[in-house]
């Protein structure tokens, strides 16, 4: 609570003294600005990586069913190493390691001082935009691989008689898997992909490791600012647990939207 | 190409058991702390997930909500909040070393995940199979030790070792503690030293593709086993 004249709780001091101790006094209001702006970077990570990882998921969960041979091969090899291998690794990997395959100079150019990611650096307001793309690129493959299986099995677990029913009321194979099997294999697999889109945001507060400075991040600077690592480190626990709870909230009710006025019971959908 | 292939034979035994006046270390240091949390913390989970089917409301309420948080709160965060608390000997009085405040926090975080599979096994338990072996005069304790925990770790398999791969995956962590694992390693082995920044990518190759041959060797074997092997419960039920 910043102090400001005229404040009408300057008028109740029992009631101010009250508030005033309720935030303690190494918690800045720049402290709090840059917790905050940490928190928006958590949310923004979070919402592209669900996004992107849920379209790859579903490419390579599709294409794992293909009749195609080489599509299935490419998905196979694309979700058995990004499910296999930890996303810290990936993380480290894309951020760190893959910009040292070129000469120091290079390299700048390349991944950091050019027009576009000093476009991107003017956008995001982040001072090394690379990192973050890196960051996103890397959970979109881990979670997009882990969705990937989710998603497939949900797709394996529609109702052929569903299918059927499409196909004699006149669609070709290829509108019944867009208009049948995908829809209803997202359903049935949904689930699923919230267990795993929950685990994706408590994986980004790894992003931290390659320079993105996202809510734990922001929260371990403040520590090492303020010494207050107790109070600080069961706010983060408890800003995760809270923005778990809402995500899981917001993507149940997506869950029961993608349900509403059908039943897998009927064969076709009234 | 020839320098890389000599970079990473000189750190290999270095990722793999750890670097000489620090062994265990590496991929070895790593398989044993996710293994004994995996094992400890399915003890643990095997207390989580019948508490959260007691009829007692309140060891209900309480595993229920010790399950949510662990499952809810980043292991990096939990990593490191634990160790704020267990290093500086805030509990007990015992200061605990990083590697052992990893454990423990590890352990922990295993269980909530197996408590969360063994719940929904132990729901999967057919009611008829606990009524029948009540008839047969067992004691709930009884019932619950013979029918319903090897019942539900059979049925459950496959999730068990599935979370067992990510628990393995997720110790990579503990590099936030600075314990010697793999992924520490090979912090080290490549340091500070911008003479090594053509090794980087080489390194991580290595290092995931560690990772990636225990997850998918234990994936495999634990598939064809799975394949190979009759419901054993179900054949005894008929």
């Amino acid at each position: 609570m910043a102090r400001r004249s005229g404040n009408w709780l300057d008028s109740a001091p029992v009631l101010a003294d009250t508030v005033r101790f309720g935030v303690p006094e190494w918690l800045t209001s720049e402290l709090a600005a840059e917790i905050g702006r940490g928190i928006i970077v958590t949310i923004v990570v979070t919402l592209v990586t669900t996004a992107s990882s849920f379209v790859v998921g579903l490419t390579a969960a599709i294409g794992r069913r293909s009749r195609r041979d080489w599509a299935r091969r490419i998905s196979a090899t694309f979700i058995e190493i990004f499910r296999n291998v930890p996303a810290l690794i990936l993380l480290i990997f894309w951020a760190f390691a893959v910009p040292n395959l070129l000469p120091a100079d290079l390299r700048r150019t390349v991944f950091f001082r050019n027009g576009f990611w000093d476009l991107l650096g003017d956008i995001t307001t982040l001072p090394l935009p690379y990192y973050a793309c890196a960051a996103v690129v890397a959970l979109t493959c881990n979670t997009g691989a882990h969705l990937a299986e989710v998603l497939r099995s949900g797709l394996d677990a529609v109702p052929p008689d569903r299918v059927a029913a499409a196909r004699s009321l006149g669609a070709t194979t290829r509108v019944a898997y867009f208009t049948v099997t995908i829809p209803d294999g997202v359903r049935i697999a949904f689930p699923g992909v919230i267990n795993r889109l929950i685990h994706n945001l408590k994986n980004t507060a790894l992003v931290g490791f390659v320079a993105v400075p996202d809510a734990f991040q922001e929260i371990q600077g403040a520590i090492t600012d303020t010494f207050q690592a107790t109070e600080l480190l069961i706010a983060a626990a408890i800003l995760y647990l809270a923005l778990a709870t809402l995500l899981e909230f917001g993507l149940r009710r997506i869950e029961v939207a993608l349900w509403r006025g059908r039943s897998l019971d009927r064969t076709v959908d009234v | 190409m020839s320098e890389q292939i000599e970079f990473l034979w000189r750190q290999l035994p270095n990722l793999l058991w750890g670097f000489p006046n620090n062994r265990p270390g590496g991929l070895l240091l790593s398989i044993l702390l996710s293994a004994s949390a995996i094992a400890v913390g399915l003890g643990l989970a095997v207390g989580l997930a019948f508490g959260r089917h007691s009829r007692l409301r309140l060891v209900r309420v309480t595993a229920g909500r010790v399950v949510w948080t662990l499952r809810g709160i980043p292991l990096i965060v939990l990593l490191v909040l634990l160790f704020q608390f267990l290093g500086t000997g805030a509990f007990f009085g015992i200061e605990f070393s990083a590697f052992w405040s990893a454990f423990t926090t590890l352990t922990l975080y295993a269980a909530a995940y197996q408590a969360d599979v063994l719940y929904a096994g132990i729901a999967a338990v057919p009611q008829q199979l606990r009524d029948d072996a009540r008839l047969l005069g067992a004691t709930p304790t009884a019932v619950a030790r013979t029918v319903t925990l090897p019942y539900s770790l059979r049925t459950m398999r496959p999730a068990l070792t599935t979370q067992a791969i990510t628990i393995f995956k997720d110790s990579s962590v503990v590099v936030v503690l600075g314990v010697t694992d793999l992924t520490t390693n090979a912090r080290i082995a490549l340091g500070g030293n911008v003479a090594n920044a053509p090794y980087w990518v080489s390194v991580y190759l290595l290092v995931g593709f560690l990772y990636w041959c225990v997850a998918f060797g234990i994936a495999r074997i634990a598939e064809r086993r799975i394949e190979h092997r009759p419901r054993p419960i179900a054949s005894a039920y008929v």
